[in-house]
């Protein structure tokens, strides 16, 4: 602040001004919210959720246990050991572990969203999202060949894992060269290894599709129509229409869908403007998804969390192109912000 | 409500406990002319007694279809004050409140209380909202009311950090009174303060007094959210 700004609150100033002389106070721990600052917020609100959807009284049922068993199901016993593990003592202790998940998220949602506490909070989802893969979802059913991009693989809890490492609040621009970063999933791992893990991720999704969990015969209108109990009518509705028409199409849809998936996986590599054209197939494809998977079962009063749909959607939004965001000032960006604050 | 007992009882002491600490507040800033945002303040208040009453039927203390007027209005005042704060954006391009997310916690607040009247169901625990039995439409819409409140939670978090300790805002007032006074020009003529999410009212008060803790009115409202959000989803 400088003495003139000092000065300035007299008589002739308005109740606005006088507040300015706050401004630095305000201003100097704060910098404005980016898109990668947006993307978190976003990862922590979808963790408060999660933490709201564990405090449900199915989860501290013993039926809770028996659903976390049925993970264990067809995969390795060094994987399915510990799970059933889990399970049985999630069964017996049914009060306690599940507050205690439920407080985890909780505090992991807050730990994100207040800026002292990120590092830590997106460290603990790392490891907690990776637990929950293993003990919760069994690897996503990638070893015992359930898994399908229509209900959650590769796990939708790993994508937390993932978007917490591509959204690490690390400097801003590449370090070899200096240069801003060119999408925000870059930021703090660099270009080629957000690349290739967009990579991975979308085109084990296509791979999945082609597997017989997806493209067997009825195998897809059997898992969406899965998803319809429980839901309100609407939604119901409609995965049961979806059911229906895939009834008969459902290895054809599979190969359409496992395109789709492997075009978004490599598209990431294209140009700018076609890698926005990408980003949108891969919303318009993870909404889809969403869809088919019921909204991931959270109106039915027995979900743990959203599904993959929502962390597709917002693992796109963090590759989105920055360089129109880049070429304004952003110190204009940061004092607008400053201003509104110290408002 | 179809949550546990044990949670209920939890939630409700908490509302309970912020519900006192907004009303000190109130006192506080009426007893030492401390500026606070007093409508905020009040609307606190009635929401964290109206909760604690739906999470604990023992603790209700309002006629039935009472609290649905309250939050009506508090609704109406604050889509008010957000219309308000639009114009005068228009006239001046300043930003001068946030009053979005009280409009919602009232709309919510709303929700809440005509989905438990018009399904009261007793669930051991004593809760009266209801679960899975809710229509569609109620459920649909708790979930789109719950995602809504989580955002504004995590918003409200950010922005703490932004908000200047009572201390430091102290000091500054100090510093920025002092010249004037040697100067011999008037200080300023009104006081404002800064809320939780960056709203701003302003009173007519002595001009070196700070503002009441803008981060723990913050905390507030994270821990109403909070509350909310967790009343919607057993609503699921």
């Amino acid at each position: 602040m400088t003495s003139q700004a000092l000065r300035a609150p007299t008589a002739a100033v308005r109740p606005g001004r006088w507040l300015a002389s706050l401004r630095p106070v305000q201003a100097a721990q704060w910098t404005a919210a980016d898109i990668r600052r947006r993307l978190q917020l976003a990862l922590a609100a979808i963790w408060l959720l999660d933490a709201m959807l564990q405090f449900q009284a199915f989860m501290f049922s013993k039926d809770f246990g028996r659903m976390l068993a049925a993970t264990g199901q067809g995969n390795p016993a060094v994987i399915a050991g510990p799970i059933h593990w889990a399970s049985q003592l999630i069964s017996e202790h049914g009060t306690m572990t599940n507050a205690a998940f439920a407080l985890i998220q909780l505090a992991i949602g807050l730990g994100i969203a207040w800026r002292p506490a990120i590092r830590l909070a997106l460290a603990g989802s790392v490891a907690w999202a990776v637990a929950v893969w293993w003990f919760g979802e069994g690897l996503g059913g990638v070893l015992n060949g359930a898994a399908s991009p229509v209900n959650g693989a590769p796990g939708a809890v790993i994508i937390y894992a993932l978007l917490a490492v591509l959204l690490w609040p690390a400097r801003t621009g590449t370090a070899r060269t200096g240069k801003p970063a060119p999408f925000a999933a870059s930021m703090a791992t660099g270009v080629a290894a957000a690349r290739a893990l967009w990579l991975v991720l979308w085109g084990s999704l296509a791979y999945f599709a082609l597997q017989p969990a997806t493209a067997a015969g009825s195998a897809l209108s059997s898992l969406v129509s899965g998803m319809a109990a429980g839901e309100p009518g609407w939604l119901a509705g409609t995965d049961t229409h979806l059911a229906a028409f895939l009834l008969h199409r459902g290895p054809g849809t599979a190969i359409v869908l496992a395109v789709v998936l492997a075009v978004i996986a490599v598209g990431i590599y294209l140009p700018d403007p076609a890698v926005r054209v990408v980003l949108i197939l891969a919303v318009l494809t993870a909404a889809a998804i969403w869809i088919a998977e019921g909204l991931g079962g959270m109106l039915t009063g027995g979900s743990t969390d959203p599904n993959s749909g929502p962390m597709l959607a917002l693992l796109a939004f963090a590759f989105w192109p920055l360089h129109a965001r880049q070429d304004r000032k952003p110190d204009a960006a940061a004092a607008i912000d400053a201003r509104s604050i110290a408002d | 409500m179809s949550g546990q007992s044990w949670l209920a009882y939890s939630f409700a002491a908490l509302m309970l406990l912020t519900s006192a600490y907004c009303l000190t507040r109130l006192v506080v800033s009426w007893r030492h002319r401390r500026p606070t945002d007093h409508q905020v303040d009040g609307v606190h208040v009635l929401k964290c007694v109206a909760m604690a009453g739906m999470l604990v039927p023992s603790l209700r203390v309002f006629w039935v279809g009472g609290w649905e007027i309250v939050f009506g209005a508090g609704a109406v005042l604050f889509g008010w004050r957000m219309i308000s704060d639009a114009r005068a954006r228009a006239r001046s391009g300043r930003r001068s409140g946030h009053h979005l997310q009280h409009l919602l916690a009232c709309v919510a607040m709303v929700y809440m209380l005509a989905a438990a009247t018009a399904e009261v169901k007793p669930v051991s625990g004593g809760s009266a909202i209801g679960g899975l039995g809710s229509p569609a439409h109620l459920r649909t819409l708790a979930l789109v009311l719950a995602l809504g409140l989580f955002a504004y939670v995590v918003w409200t978090a950010d922005r703490i950090s932004s908000l200047a300790p009572v201390a430091a805002m102290q000091a500054h007032l100090a510093t920025a009174v002092a010249p004037a006074a040697a100067g011999g020009g008037e200080p300023p003529a009104t006081a404002a303060v800064a809320s939780p999410a960056g709203t701003s009212q302003f009173r007519t008060k002595p001009r070196t007094r700070a503002p009441l803790s803008p981060r723990l009115a913050a905390c507030c409202e994270i821990a109403i959210g909070v509350t909310m959000g967790y009343m919607l989803i057993m609503m699921l």
